[in-house]
């Protein structure tokens, strides 16, 4: 056994007897690090070990086997591969290594004898030395081990027992040992504590950040209000929310009541076509006997807009958590398939069962949803209210989604961070309790974070390069929400979290009598280790992974900061005056409708005959009947309804409006199934399909990497008389550094200067060739082992790549058009030979 | 294949109810009559016509149709229409034979009449009198046309009716093909295809194969006139020890025909099965003698493999083809929808994709053992000549790179079916008959398990996904020789019997791998992949094997040179004896023992143990969902199922926006150079960008066989314009008596 910190040796949290196992082996571990190259985290110490093992690589991986060392800590399985390079040990701890599974993510230990498999308990023993040893994870990963015939037999075992027993299944309090285990170290607090935020995203935590992004979609009319900023009216909001600028607050705290846990109707983004999107819970309390209630409850619900308003009802037509649930835990089981039950269904079969799990279904149905929402905003000028028993499941899934149909922002990695934090984390998504991480609340849980992952996956997949992200950052995402570690996820509302963090000395105390354990006097509070937030990658991925997050092209067409609401195009909006409130529709199954009670206030008895009179009708759009979905009736408005100053140039030549929502095709063969998550642990799965080798990156990243490589060796090339002159490339390097600085200032601009059309600055109107040393930096020539073009700093890695896009982008505009006549049209002789072979 | 440009935007398929009455459409257009005659190609001549045909398209929401002039030709059905918008751009991806409106007679799968709403499967035998309002013709490319017949005169529509008919359902002698007229008028100059496709009519292109893959096989010339047999091609290549009276003894039957050579020397043999009777010792004697002397060519082993037992027969796979094929000839779209709510598990009931995994899954098997047991195999089946050329041909395209290139793929299909004497006619039904026994999509079925290979390892084929797509599509143009005949001796006797009188050789037929006959060379630059990751050149080794493929041949080293001569021969012969009993006895009894599949697992373990080589052995995932719907086949025409700016055209088109940029940067730098050393040059980085770059976003994912043009304003836009034109205006009372309405 061996501790590998480069700190000193602590035997803290263990159970007596592995406590007694390590000390007793203790002499053997001085200089087993070496050897075996382990890089513990602070406080960690290694519980069992075995040389020799033979890890099975999935797709991503490059496939085949890796040889190596296993090890059990108390906070992961970690596998070190044979020639890993050693660790530096000045680098910041990264929680898990590129081969590791952290305990919490177990599902199930599975031993694979000669000629029988077995379920590995905590209690078990086993009667066979096991020749592998699986681990299935919450995640759907499937990790395999494979011991060699000289791995000694007591190890084989040993690990097999240790690690049934660390990884705790289904204990109530598993879950914090766990955070303690990886977090609660001294030095892990320190480090964590002196961790700075990442300054690119907005973390919607200050009342600043609210204002920031009310700026950045240009929406006017709203304001952030601070009137929750003690959770006094409605404990599941965030403490600001953004409101109509005509309610005051004292108007506002009156509202609170009318409304399911007080979630009232809030601003989630304004659509630059000057749609707002709100969402809300349904109505709470019928009686509305003032005058100035309702006129406040209109207001709220109208915003800006104040004469269209379509409710869309998301209980009746999306799946309920519990159908979520049920239809996750039936595509796992069709998905990972299991060794020990050894239930497969026929490949015949495959596809009918994977119908019958209905998620799919579920995707499709957020996805139209979602989809319908867009082209409602998309339409100008009205306000779309989602609502929702709750307001916490599905109106977050699918006002995320209309945001990333329609903001290439949130397309960005950052923009999509700050969009989860707004729609999810601060909107108050019980992801506690729908991930049930203290497997005690069975009822509660239901993936519908998953499911948001799924349907932006389906539709990256059909559009992948209006993303800037990639798959890769979405399965990073799907497997951290596994990982209980995180602030974002381990609480179900603001509040909570920050009842956590100001209380945190007293929230909780030890109920298993380990911490008894613990060296009295330690200099810190013994407390709850301090929780860091999922967007903080740098502690859970290498930085070959991290690069991975983002395209190596910039997506097409480029993306542009917001412009800030400038696409309103009719002026006329303000037709009906402000205080006279406009007609509410409901959006349901594809059709509107206008219901009596969709209002409570305005319908009869109750609302008072004085402050609308309002026709009880029921309208149909026509040629509704028996449409399975919108698709066909939106295809069929699709021409009359093209807006004008669209049409003017959406020609196939013209300019790809940036702001026209992606909508998904949900046709079946459209559908697909998310290999590389559900797929990759599958065992019959990985045991047939060919190794990607890591020699073998995306053409497309190579040819990028090789445009980079040109473009390196251009501007380094000895320059006779034309713009690179050295004081050109100096200024040059002055007005990229101004740019930079800008970046870190204002999160949201992310891609400067794409295109010359696109630039509002005018520091950055000259945006010439790159300075060659920093690019010479950052771009390392391809290895075997890392993904060429594809490094970044340290500390802000984002920003680094905001760099490279701006540049390459900047680029492509410049010099292009400096130094030949016409990139596109002349045919320009090319030389293959490098470039698709090699 | 044909492409959408010239017509300009109606969608080639019409797939919508409709809602308006054709009365309501009928335009004054009444002046549009004059006739407008497709260009006709040499040799056709127009059977009959009828004008002010209605083409029934899907056009936005409103249905309407166009009028135009429906002619049937000996060639095609085809619609032509004045009213047609002139196209702007030029089309990128346009068949020279037939435009987007015509239907080659032999594309035609089936046709329905519909008689007062109800529609009718039109058979041969049709009432004379009695034409239906509306004729909807299904193709074999899985377009469909609606023609509504209701506004022609009377006897035109009854003749326009029955010539279809008669021309496309009725059997027909083969000297009525149409490429026997259009040869005779057409010059084709010097048959000037890809000189590199081997056509395997010569004895040379077989020796040159049998020597690029180093087989010790000998090579047979005595069939050059069918004197042998007339089931055996002219030239082939049988063991070293069947002598010519072999070949003799049962019609050329149970011959193991040489098919490729792996390169440790075991080899893969095809032979045409005899009805095996237990009584019958002269065939079981026979039938031993064939594979010892197929065994003697290795290492005296031997694996006969016979197709019948283990996969499904030909009619069969016609019947899930049938089946599949339904789920994409749409007419509307509400057929669509329907069929999209069960939509997977439609698919695993038609069990066309389990046939597809199955013959993959028999050729992975035959490789493992050429690859890694370094056995002779023998495939047999009754004909010898339908999945005995599908699983040879993939055997080959998994185990040898030359056939992953356009020319090598080529050659590979003028070996295996053309030379191998496929019934092209017979399961293509060319010539109508009405005995559907015989017909069966084999060759779709190789074509889709390529494509199962291409599409989980695209870097490895030289062609392209459109490639593959289109040579399906050639299959059903009658103008090609590739595709017209049961044998070569069928092939050639025809030829024979028709020279005399037309005085020109048979060299001026073209073949379908002359493209030029169907493309321009703009489209043609779209067969090829730009993925393709060229073979990396290495000086001094012509060999088309890559290195990690050798290692894998275990057994090599051992028995690598077996004594000769000299004092060991006698040693050697009774080794050869005992190994010759041991192997052949056991792998004719274990066919279906259940080793197998755990032997593939280790196959397929071994094989991911090492990098991948995309020229090297390539081996395709069958399990779960690994096996997919060709997409571009089969929902090219379905518009609701096109994404548009996104698919894998994207990847593609960003591809070579990049190789743009390379080419851009590359020539920066030669100028800086002043080094303007401009290297040969490759056209396909123009293809996609010819809108200029960033147009990816506008390219639908059937590209290029639809128009984004059109497509592009498809884009769904949600109903509230109209939502708020009616709120604005207020006047939706007045509209509707029942509509909502704004009091203040």
């Amino acid at each position: 056994m061996l501790t590998g910190s480069k700190t000193t040796f602590k035997v803290r949290q263990m159970l007596p007897d592995i406590k007694e196992r390590m000390l007793s082996q203790s002499g053997v571990n001085a200089r087993s690090r070496d050897v075996f190259g382990l890089r513990c985290l602070p406080g960690e110490c290694v519980l069992q070990r075995a040389v020799l093992v033979r890890k099975k690589l999935t797709a991503r991986e490059g496939r085949g086997w890796l040889s190596g060392t296993l090890f059990c800590t108390h906070f992961r399985v970690a596998f070190v591969p044979q020639d890993s390079p050693k660790p530096d040990d000045n680098a910041d701890p990264v929680l898990l290594g590129d081969h590791d599974v952290a305990l919490a993510s177990i599902e199930k230990v599975v031993a694979v004898g000669p000629s029988r498999t077995k379920l590995v308990t905590p209690n078990s023993s086993l009667k066979f030395t096991p020749e592998e040893l699986v681990l299935y994870c919450r995640d759907l990963r499937v990790v395999c081990f494979l011991f060699d015939r000289l791995t000694p037999d007591t190890q084989v075992l040993e690990i097999t027992y240790t690690i049934a027993k660390t990884y705790q299944p289904l204990k109530p309090g598993s879950v914090l040992s766990f955070q303690n285990a990886a977090l609660g170290s001294v030095e892990m607090k320190q480090f964590l504590s002196n961790r700075r935020r990442g300054t690119d995203m907005n973390w919607f935590e200050s009342s600043a950040d609210w204002e920031h992004e009310l700026e950045r979609c240009g929406a006017t009319g709203w304001r952030v209000s601070s009137v929750n900023d003690r959770f006094e009216m409605a404990t599941s909001l965030p403490r600001f929310i953004m409101v109509p600028q005509k309610v005051l607050d004292t108007e506002l705290k009156k509202s609170f009541a009318h409304f399911n846990e007080g979630r009232i109707p809030r601003l989630c983004w304004r659509h630059p076509r000057g749609s707002d999107l709100l969402r809300m819970a349904s109505f709470q309390n019928n009686i509305y006997h003032e005058k100035d209630d309702i006129r406040n409850l209109e207001l709220i619900l109208f915003g800006a807009q104040s004469s269209l308003c379509v409710v869309v009802e998301l209980g009746e037509e999306l799946p309920s958590p519990a159908d979520i649930q049920v239809a996750h835990s039936r595509l796992r089981a069709l998905c990972l398939g299991d060794i020990s039950t050894s239930v497969s269904v026929p490949d015949d079969k495959w596809l009918s069962t994977l119908e019958s799990t209905r998620w799919l279904d579920y995707i499709r149905s957020c996805l139209r949803k979602a989809s319908e929402v867009s082209c409602l905003l998309r339409g100008g000028h009205l306000t779309v209210a989602l609502q929702e028993p709750e307001d916490r499941d599905l109106s977050c899934l699918v006002s995320s989604l209309v945001q990333i149909m329609c903001d290439p922002h949130c397309r960005t990695q950052q923009g999509f961070q700050s969009l989860m934090q707004k729609e999810w984390v601060m909107a108050g998504h019980r992801f506690y309790n729908r991930f049930n991480y203290h497997r005690d609340n069975d009822k509660e849980e239901a993936p519908v974070f998953l499911l948001f992952l799924d349907c932006v996956w389906q539709l990256w997949s059909q559009y992948p390069y209006r993303f800037q992200l990639t798959d890769d950052f979405l399965l990073a995402l799907h497997d951290s929400v596994q990982l209980p570690l995180f602030s974002s996820f381990l609480a179900n509302c603001q509040r909570e979290r920050c009842k956590r963090t100001q209380h945190s000395s007293q929230s909780y105390t030890p109920v298993n009598g380990w911490r008894d354990l613990l060296p009295p006097g330690s200099a810190s509070d013994p407390s709850d280790p301090p929780l860091p937030s999922v967007w903080d990658w740098g502690l859970q991925y290498s930085k070959q992974r991290l690069a991975r997050f983002t395209q190596p092209v910039a997506p097409t067409p480029p993306l542009q900061t917001l412009l800030n609401g400038n696409l309103n195009t009719n002026p006329d909006t303000h037709k009906l005056a402000d205080t006279i409130p406009g007609s509410v529709f409901l959006l349901s199954r594809g059709t509107f409708s206008c219901p009596a009670n969709l209002l409570p206030w305005r319908s009869g008895g109750a609302g008072g005959g004085s402050s609308g009179v309002y026709k009880k009708s029921h309208r149909r759009a026509p040629s509704s009947e028996n449409v399975p979905g919108l698709e066909r009736l939106l295809k069929a408005w699709a021409l009359a309804e093209f807006p004008q100053s669209l049409a003017a140039n959406s020609g196939p030549q013209g300019p790809l409006d940036p702001y026209e929502p992606l909508l998904p095709l949900l046709m079946g063969p459209c559908m697909g199934l998310w290999r590389e998550c559900y797929l990759r642990g599958a065992l019959h799965a990985q045991a047939f399909s060919h190794p990607i080798s890591a020699n073998h990156p995306h053409p497309v990243e190579r040819l990028a990497w090789e445009v980079q490589q040109l473009k390196d060796k251009l501007a380094l090339a000895p320059t006779s008389s034309d713009a690179n002159s050295p004081a050109k490339r100096a200024e040059s390097r002055r007005v990229v550094d101004t740019n930079l600085n800008q970046n870190t200032n204002n999160g949201t601009f992310l891609f400067p200067a794409s295109r010359p059309q696109g630039r509002d600055l005018g520091v950055t109107r000259e945006v010439p060739a790159p300075p060659p040393c920093v690019l010479h930096a950052s771009r390392a020539p391809p290895t075997a082992s890392a993904p060429p073009a594809r490094t970044g700093s340290k500390h802000n890695g984002g920003n680094k790549h905001t760099f490279l896009f701006g540049h390459s982008s900047a680029t492509e505009a410049r010099p292009d058009q400096r130094y030949y006549p016409a990139p596109n049209n002349a045919k320009l002789p090319k030389s293959n030979g490098s470039s698709v072979a090699s | 294949m044909l492409s959408l440009g010239s017509g300009g935007g109606k969608a080639a398929k019409p797939s919508f109810v409709s809602y308006v009455t054709p009365e309501e459409i009928r335009p004054e257009k009444e002046t549009a009559k004059e006739e407008k005659h497709p260009d006709l190609l040499p040799g056709e001549m127009v059977f009959c016509s009828a004008n002010t045909v209605l083409k029934l398209t899907h056009d936005e929401m409103s249905q309407h149709g166009v009028f135009g002039t429906l002619l049937c030709t000996n060639f095609r059905v085809s619609f032509t229409s004045a009213e047609e918008p002139g196209d702007v751009m030029a089309p990128l991806f346009k068949n020279k034979l037939y435009g987007e409106n015509d239907i080659p007679l032999s594309c035609v799968d089936s046709i329905y009449g519909v008689y007062e709403d109800k529609r009718k499967l039109i058979t041969g035998s049709f009432v004379k009198n009695k034409y239906p309002s509306k004729i909807i013709i299904h193709c074999k490319d899985l377009r469909v046309f609606q023609f509504a017949l209701t506004f022609c005169k009377e006897e035109d529509a009854k003749r326009i009716f029955q010539g279809i008919i008669h021309h496309c359902l009725e059997p027909k002698p083969l000297k009525n093909v149409f490429a026997f007229s259009f040869c005779e008028n057409t010059a084709f100059p010097g048959v000037q295809m890809q000189q590199r496709t081997m056509m395997f009519e010569q004895v040379e292109d077989w020796a040159a194969d049998l020597s690029r893959t180093k087989g010790n096989c000998q090579l047979f010339t005595a069939n050059e006139n069918f004197d042998l047999s007339q089931h055996l091609p002219q030239f082939f290549i049988v063991p070293p020890n069947v002598s010519e009276a072999d070949m003799m003894a049962f019609q050329g039957k149970g011959i193991p025909l040489w098919c490729w050579s792996h390169q440790s020397g075991c080899a893969l043999f095809k032979t045409a099965s005899l009805p095996l009777l237990p009584e019958e010792n002269d065939q079981n004697a026979f039938m031993d003698k064939m594979h010892i002397a197929v065994a003697d060519n290795y290492l005296c082993s031997v694996k006969i493999e016979d197709l019948s037992d283990t996969l499904p027969p030909i009619q069969d796979i016609q019947l899930s083809y049938n089946k599949f094929k339904q789920l994409f000839l749409i007419e509307n779209t509400n057929d669509f929808w329907v069929s999209d709510m069960k939509w997977m598990s439609s698919l695993d009931t038609c069990g066309w994709l389990d046939t597809i995994k199955q013959c993959l899954q028999k050729a992975v098997q035959v490789v493992e053992c050429l690859e890694k047991e370094n056995t002779n195999v023998v495939i047999m089946e009754e004909g010898g000549s339908d999945l005995c050329c599908v699983i040879s041909s993939l055997v080959q395209l998994m185990l040898d790179p030359f056939y992953r290139t356009l020319p090598g793929f080529q050659s590979l299909v003028q070996k295996e079916w053309v030379a191998g004497g496929h019934n092209f006619l017979e399961r293509c039904n060319q010539l109508h008959m009405k005995d559907k026994e015989n017909v069966s999509p084999v060759f779709l079925l190789f074509l889709e398990c390529v494509w199962q290979l291409f599409q989980q390892h695209a870097p490895a084929f030289q062609f392209s996904e459109t490639y593959l797509t289109v040579l399906s599509d050639s299959l059903h143009v009658p103008v090609f020789c590739t595709f017209l005949f049961n044998s070569p001796y069928h092939r050639a006797s025809n030829f024979t019997a028709d020279s005399p009188h037309v005085h020109r050789g048979p060299v001026s037929w073209p073949t379908v791998w002359d493209w030029s006959v169907q493309f321009d060379c703009k489209a043609q630059d779209l067969l090829i992949n730009p993925l393709y990751v060229e073979k990396p050149k290495q000086p001094g080794r012509p060999s088309h094997r890559s290195k990690h493929q050798r290692q894998l041949s275990l057994p090599n080293s051992v028995f690598k040179t077996p004594p000769k001569k000299g004092f060991f021969k006698e040693e050697a012969d009774s080794l050869k004896k005992i190994l010759r009993v041991k192997r052949i006895s056991r792998w004719m009894l274990s066919p279906d023992s259940p080793q197998p599949s755990s032997s593939i697992r280790e196959f397929y373990e071994m094989w991911q143990s090492k990098p991948l080589d995309y020229h090297g052995l390539l081996l395709p995932c069958l399990e779960g969902p690994a096996v997919r719907v060709w997409m571009q086949r089969y929902l090219r025409w379905i518009q609701e199922v096109q994404i548009f700016g996104g698919g894998l055209v994207t990847v593609l088109s960003k591809m070579s926006d990049l190789l743009d940029q390379i080419q851009g940067l590359k020539r920066q730098l030669d100028c800086h150079d002043c080094t303007l050393a401009l290297t040969h040059q490759r056209n396909w980085a123009q293809i996609i960008p010819a809108e200029s770059d960033r147009s990816s976003v506008r390219l639908s994912s059937s590209f290029p066989f639809t128009n984004m043009r059109h497509n592009w304003s498809y884009k769904p836009a949600f109903p509230t314009g109209f939502l708020q034109t009616f709120m604005y205006s207020g006047d939706m009372a007045d509209k509707e008596d029942d509509a909502p309405e704004t009091v203040v």
